[in-house]
């Protein structure tokens, strides 16, 4: 058990808490702290929304007919859309166009998050790629998990 | 789109060059070079030639797959924590916490992106050198490596009297519709919708562990398992008839190689890995991951537990108890 974390308990789980750091957090901040959306913005954006578009599609019609094949958290097809969302459409698709080379057989797989961008969001209306990839691990929001029951 | 044409050109090529090669292979044997069935046989080889080249990817995804039967305790550890909670984002945060799971014990991945993906160029490739043979061969041009006189061949070869380049909404719309085309291409459409539909239900009801059967994907999964026969029908009633030959190799490979993957290396947790170990037992083999003296501590374990449970259900305080 040599190779193992220090911080990892006895059993062989792995702290929650080492994956929310390797997680690192959303890029998600409080309402008034956005900054204004410029009117250029939705030119630019609209290679980056097709591809998103796209892959959208792609995860809703080609992604569930292999299951869950990546090793990786996000899976390929939800770093890409992160990626593409937060990134744009350039820097986005260059980050996940590495991604698929790095999910190979010979890869170990693990927490693999999109780096973080410029782009922010508010907290109150976050795209639902960002929640997803971003979920709340009960040690990071100790009252959900209460809520929740756990 | 022009881009897109621009990263498949290369892909095209090989793939074209693949065709060209068996067609002359097989006509060199002495098959009749514009035959429907040589160019039928060229478009499977080159199938299976591709598929043949992408086993030790998938190899080497299997071996990975065998070390996780070690993780099984904390998988089940995981799963308890996580149950009862079915909504998207707590599926993502177990999805998180598994992978972490997975690298912290070194087990490499059950699987990976790339090899689904490398697949697709090549095929999406293939798909429009069969695609586009009918309106080449009209303008007299070639595809790629194939000459203008390959696809002519190939466009004008037939098949049970039906042209490779055919399709049904084709001859529909003729005016003249030609039976043979109908025939072959209502059988074709079915066997690679058939051959799909049965590729996806052998997988969901054969290989997945009970957790993934009951995860928020498999809703998903399940519905389209019955789409997707729908969209290739009816899309199939568009495609030429090689197309077709190509689409149904295609599915029937995966096919087998999903059988011997079920027979062989199922997927820990699944219904195959039970039935595996099964057959296994009966053989006298220990279950799969496991060794011999492994497997004998554990029925000793058991035996033990059972028979300490027995000794105190004859306890005489019961007896002394129950008399009163």
């Amino acid at each position: 058990m040599s190779h193992h974390h220090p911080h990892e308990p006895a059993d062989g789980s792995v702290p929650v808490a080492d994956v929310i750091a390797q997680l690192g957090p959303a890029p998600l901040v409080p309402a008034d702290q956005v900054p204004p959306t410029p009117w250029w913005r939705h030119v630019v954006d609209l290679p980056r929304n097709l591809i998103i578009g796209f892959l959208k599609l792609y995860r809703l019609i080609v992604s569930p007919l292999y299951g869950q094949v990546c090793g990786y958290f996000p899976s390929c097809s939800a770093y890409g859309l992160e990626a593409v969302t937060v990134h744009g459409a350039l820097k986005g698709s260059w980050l996940t166009a590495r991604r698929i080379l790095r999910c190979n057989p010979w890869a170990k797989g693990g927490i693999d998050p999109v780096p973080p961008g410029r782009r922010i969001w508010s907290q109150d209306a976050p795209p639902k790629i960002i929640v997803l990839n971003h979920p709340p691990l009960d040690e990071a929001h100790p009252a959900a998990a209460a809520a929740r029951g756990a | 789109m022009d881009f897109i044409n621009l990263i498949l050109t290369p892909f095209r090529y090989l793939m074209s060059w693949l065709l060209w090669l068996f067609h002359e292979g097989f006509s060199l044997i002495g098959l009749d070079p514009n035959s429907g069935w040589t160019w039928t046989l060229s478009i499977i080889f080159v199938t299976i030639g591709v598929r043949a080249a992408l086993i030790p990817l998938f190899a080497r995804q299997i071996r990975a797959q065998r070390a996780m039967q070690a993780l099984q305790p904390e998988l089940r550890k995981l799963q308890a924590k996580y149950k009862g909670k079915k909504d998207q984002v707590s599926q993502q945060a177990m999805l998180a916490e598994q992978r972490a799971l997975f690298k912290s014990h070194n087990t490499g991945m059950f699987s990976s992106c790339l090899p689904l993906l490398v697949q697709m160029p090549f095929f999406f490739s293939l798909y429009t050198v069969l695609s586009t043979t009918s309106k080449a061969s009209g303008s007299n041009e070639g595809i790629a490596a194939l000459s203008a006189a390959h696809v002519r061949s190939f466009d004008e070869s037939k098949i049970f009297g039906a042209k490779l380049s055919d399709t049904f909404v084709g001859t529909l719309g003729s005016g003249n519709p030609n039976m043979a085309v109908i025939v072959v291409a209502i059988v074709m459409i079915i066997a690679m919708v058939a051959s799909q539909f049965f590729t996806q239900r052998q997988l969901m009801t054969k290989n997945m562990t009970k957790e993934a059967l009951e995860g928020p994907f498999m809703r998903q999964q399940k519905m389209m398992m019955y789409i997707l026969p729908l969209v290739f029908g009816i899309g199939g009633i568009n495609f030429p008839i090689g197309l077709l030959i190509y689409w149904t190799a295609s599915n029937l490979w995966t096919l087998g190689q999903q059988m011997w993957v079920i027979k062989y290396n199922p997927t820990p947790g699944s219904l195959a890995e039970k039935e595996l170990n099964i057959r296994r037992a009966a053989k006298g083999l220990p279950p799969v991951g496991k060794t011999k003296a492994q497997a004998e501590a554990e029925a000793a374990e058991a035996e033990e537990k059972a028979q300490a449970q027995q000794q105190q259900r004859q306890q005489p305080q019961r007896k002394n108890r129950r008399k009163k």
